[in-house]
């Protein structure tokens, strides 16, 4: 136990120690955070392009969409991030931060491409009806009926899809990326159990104190909406 | 002749499945015409053909003397009023702006004269309560009146509909129906699918019978009721009356 403390007491007392957890967390926070804004962005255009109305314009871009949601959604992680790396990036000199954001992005995109077009599809299509029936134009009836009603649905799948992605960027570390969780392998290099297990405990106390902030801003967001259904329904 | 609505040779199919068969009709202003037929005959899809909320697969639609297409059909809806079965009231908007959406985005009247309009509909059903509740909140009867002075904020020239007390208990029935009466005797156009025999004998000017996607008899009602031309509409009746 003696051996634990005071791996911990030197985990937090050396600089290169404390400088190798923080450049790792860096490193995982910056994938994580432009890989969510390029999934929710990405992943907001297909699905838009999946739940337009059918007609021949669409045929083709609808195509593209079905095709790219389905390898990404059928392939493992590690294998897109391995042909990113090895193959699409394998540019000498290359940052390898971007690669990873573009390898992660990519991949989010599809499940957040599938979260929002189930969230649009739950409401109920006689509501688009209503809005057609009045004369209102698609976007109208998108903007003002569609949508505020497929949110509801959509933000809880979505907080489930940061979290995942956060999570799944520790395997950045088997291209030789160090973050968050290759520091903590890295800090732990040593001879007897505590010198490993330590920075392994602490690294994993990062990444569910960053998880459980989101999850309960994530639940905040959700009880603001559930609040104006209660109002929807004392009103 | 004035003719709002003509319908030359309109069908429809979903794949295979031919649900419209060829169908020949007008509809005269002022006239209120009932429709009726077996579940499944197409009756739902005729009256969502008239405002493309299914395109149609062939044949012509016009409102007075145009022809309505894909292209004219978002203005022309304006005039064309529809009240579902499941009422279709906005959920995420209170009942004012469920009135207010349409005039206000589609720049028809300015915010203050379509709440006022909104308003004075209120009053006349009795929900002027109501009126900064969200649907929810209703019952089903209020839904459907709500749904009617809706369709009505844009004084549209016919309205369509969709079985408008299936979904109701009984108690509502009634008052829905007497709003519809109101809106027809003060001069609205209507085509209306109900199952309801009684209202449909009064309210007529015209019945139509619609069975397997085509209009096999027409007539007024008393020659509709009491003279049924056709063994199908016969066998109807005597399940129905
Ligand atoms: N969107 C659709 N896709 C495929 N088939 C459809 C669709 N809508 C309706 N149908 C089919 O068209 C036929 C006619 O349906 P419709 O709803 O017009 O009948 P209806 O006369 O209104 O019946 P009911 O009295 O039960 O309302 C049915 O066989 C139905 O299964
Ligand atoms: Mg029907």
């Amino acid at each position: 136990m003696d051996n634990f403390i005071n791996k911990l007491v030197e985990l937090f007392t050396t600089p290169r120690y404390i400088e190798s957890l923080l450049h790792g967390f860096l490193l995982t926070m910056q994938i994580a955070f432009f890989a969510i804004i390029i999934g929710l962005i990405l992943g907001t255009i297909i699905a838009l392009v999946d739940t337009a109305k059918r007609s021949k314009w669409m045929i083709i871009p609808k195509f593209v969409c079905k095709t790219y949601t389905t390898i990404i959604r059928g392939t493992p992680m590690a294998l897109q991030l391995f042909i990113m790396f090895f193959v699409i990036f394998a540019i000498r000199g290359f940052p390898q931060i971007i690669t990873a954001i573009l390898a992660f992005g990519f991949n989010s995109a599809a499940y957040v491409a599938e979260v929002i077009r189930s969230g649009i599809q739950s409401v109920d299509i006689g509501q688009t009806e209503a809005g057609l029936a009045l004369g209102l134009s698609r976007l109208t009836i998108f903007r003002y009926i569609v949508a505020p009603q497929a949110i509801r649905n959509i933000i809880p799948a979505l907080g489930n899809e940061i979290i995942t992605v956060i999570k799944e960027t520790a395997i950045v570390s088997m291209v030789g990326m160090y973050d968050l969780n290759m520091a903590a392998k890295d800090i732990g290099s040593g001879q007897n159990m505590a010198s490993y297990i330590v920075p392994m405990f602490v690294a994993a106390l990062f990444y569910l104190i960053v998880i459980y902030f989101i999850t309960f801003i994530i639940k905040r967001i959700e009880k603001h909406l559930k609040k104006s259904d209660l109002k929807t329904s004392e009103a | 002749m004035d003719n709002i609505i003509t319908i030359k040779n309109l069908k429809k199919h979903y794949g295979n499945n031919e649900v419209l068969r060829g169908i020949n009709f007008s509809l005269v202003k002022n006239e209120n015409v009932v429709i009726l037929g077996p579940s499944g005959s197409g009756k739902s899809t005729f009256l969502r053909c008239i405002n493309h909320i299914e395109e149609p697969t062939s044949g012509e639609i016009y409102f007075n003397s145009t022809l309505i297409t894909n292209k004219n059909i978002q203005k022309i809806r304006q005039d064309i009023g529809m009240v579902f079965q499941h009422f279709n009231l906005i959920n995420n908007l209170t009942v004012m702006d469920n009135l207010i959406l349409a005039p206000t985005k589609l720049k028809i009247m300015e915010r203050e004269a379509a709440e006022k309009k909104a308003h004075s509909l209120l009053r006349h059903i009795g929900l002027s309560s109501k009126a900064y509740s969200y649907p929810s909140s209703l019952s089903g009867g209020q839904k459907q009146r709500i749904a009617i002075i809706r369709s009505m904020m844009l004084s549209p020239k016919v309205l369509l509909f969709d079985e408008p007390t299936s979904a109701l208990d009984p108690e509502s029935i009634g008052d829905v129906l007497s709003l519809i009466r109101e809106v027809a005797n003060a001069g609205m156009t209507t085509m209306i699918v109900t199952h309801e025999m009684n209202f449909a004998k009064e309210i007529a000017s015209r019945i139509i019978f619609i069975d397997k996607g085509k209009i096999i008899e027409e007539g007024t009602p008393t020659e509709f009721f009491t003279h049924p031309q056709t063994p199908r509409v016969r066998e109807f009746l005597q399940k129905v009356l």
